[in-house]
């Protein structure tokens, strides 16, 4: 997801919450509130909604797990980005166990991936590993208020290594690894627009 | 202050060899870290906490503001006794910016029924680099804790997905802190919750709270450090 929309979605989500805006309270003008775009969407949390969200989680782990193994198999990326792979990519790893253990018969199945050159080359990677980690956070975000309280807890543990993630692997791209005082949250359809916009999804 | 060093120090080396080769400076990192970025920081929308709150998410905002508190006023007295150098201090600056929204956001929610801020005494660790890199280390992992306890407990929704927005930020810092101290940014692949008695165990051992602060309706303070 590009910057503009990750505002986007962040503004929305801040228009949802400021329902009862506070009176006489100092809210800075900073950030324009962009009216017209739904807010995150929240149904009733219940152990199927538990489901359908730990699937999309599982989606998300499932393209960072096997994105990760293919660069470490590959072994062409150096220093610090082969650590960052080996590291990160075991975790993946545990979070991608971890999800199919917890869904069962009810884990999605596998997607089908084609990576090109992003496991190889460090530019196309550090874009692809930015995107994916940032997606991941902003995607458990946007589900939180859709999961019955123990999923929560349970998510909770994933989302905020990814954020580890995010700001790791931002610093080695030089990029800001944390620049804003809240992170943004994206919807499902959102999410899934964003993770197939790497390209890397062939199913 | 052992006791604060919550996340796995990296043993064999390696990961830290290889962070410490540190990546060049690029002219709109700066750029963004400090103006763009400060741009963008405006005060959380969060929910007057007042009106409709529950006293329970009240308590849970205040013990939030706590710990923003003790985080925006280190940060703060790190960039007034300019110790720091290059990359830690930019990451200072960012950080503090940021924390000091977040305490903003919390007394604007809270109203009237906002703690106080307590007094802080951070013993010379704002006034070496690494002791202010390992002290930062230590209040993000332990921000990241402490937002993940209590979140799954908040009545509200609205302030339940504040929560976790913050929650990941912090998460954010604590690798970025880490990435300059020297140690691996995520040493887990699942990051532990920490209760409040002993987040507030924690707080209490360092030290660094000299009084307590109070809020304005009652006459004991929420939060004894």
């Amino acid at each position: 997801m590009d910057v503009e929309s990750a505002a986007i979605a962040r503004s929305s989500r801040e228009q949802v919450l400021k329902g009862a805006l506070v009176a006489g309270g100092a809210v800075a003008a900073g950030g324009a509130i962009l009216g017209g775009l739904p807010g995150v969407a929240s149904s009733a949390p219940s152990p199927a909604q538990d489901i359908r969200v730990l699937n999309l989680a599982l989606l998300i782990e499932y393209v960072e797990a096997a994105f990760y193994a293919e660069a470490r198999a590959k072994d062409v990326l150096s220093g610090e980005l082969r650590d960052f792979v080996v590291v990160v990519g075991a975790h993946e790893q545990q979070h991608l166990a971890f999800l199919k253990k917890a869904l069962g018969s009810k884990a999605r199945a596998k997607p089908r991936l084609v990576f090109g050159k992003a496991t190889t080359d460090p530019d196309a990677f550090l874009k692809a590993a930015v995107a994916l980690e940032d997606t991941g956070v902003a995607a458990y975000n946007g589900q939180a208020t859709n999961l019955t309280r123990g999923a929560l807890a349970v998510a909770a543990k994933i989302v905020s290594v990814e954020g580890r993630h995010a700001a790791w692997i931002r610093a080695i791209a030089g990029k800001p690894p944390a620049a804003d005082a809240t992170d943004p949250a994206m919807t499902e359809a959102q999410a899934l627009a964003a993770l197939r916009s790497t390209g890397f999804l062939r199913s | 202050m052992n006791d604060l060093m919550l996340g796995e120090v990296d043993e064999d080396g390696a990961i830290c060899e290889a962070i410490e080769r540190v990546v060049g400076t690029r002219a709109d990192f700066l750029r963004k870290a400090t103006v763009g970025g400060a741009a963008l920081l405006g005060v959380l929308a969060l929910p007057p906490a007042g009106a409709a709150a529950t006293a329970k998410d009240v308590d849970i905002l205040n013990y939030a503001l706590t710990l923003e508190y003790l985080q925006a006023s280190f940060y703060t007295e790190a960039e007034r006794v300019r110790a720091l150098r290059g990359k830690a201090r930019q990451a200072a600056n960012v950080v503090g910016a940021v924390e000091r929204a977040h305490v903003q956001a919390f007394r604007a929610a809270l109203g009237s029924a906002a703690i106080a801020r307590p007094k802080f005494n951070f013993r010379g660790v704002t006034e070496n680099q690494r002791k202010f890199l390992r002290t930062a280390v230590a209040f993000e992992d332990l921000a990241v804790a402490a937002y993940k306890g209590q979140a799954p407990r908040l009545d509200s929704d609205a302030l339940l997905a504040v929560a976790v927005s913050i929650h990941s930020v912090e998460a954010r810092h604590a690798a970025w802190m880490r990435y300059l101290f020297g140690i691996v940014p995520a040493a887990e692949a699942f990051d532990e919750p920490l209760s409040r008695s002993r987040v507030t165990e924690i707080v209490s051992s360092t030290g660094f709270i000299t009084s307590a602060g109070q809020t304005q309706r009652k006459g004991k303070p929420q939060f004894t450090g």
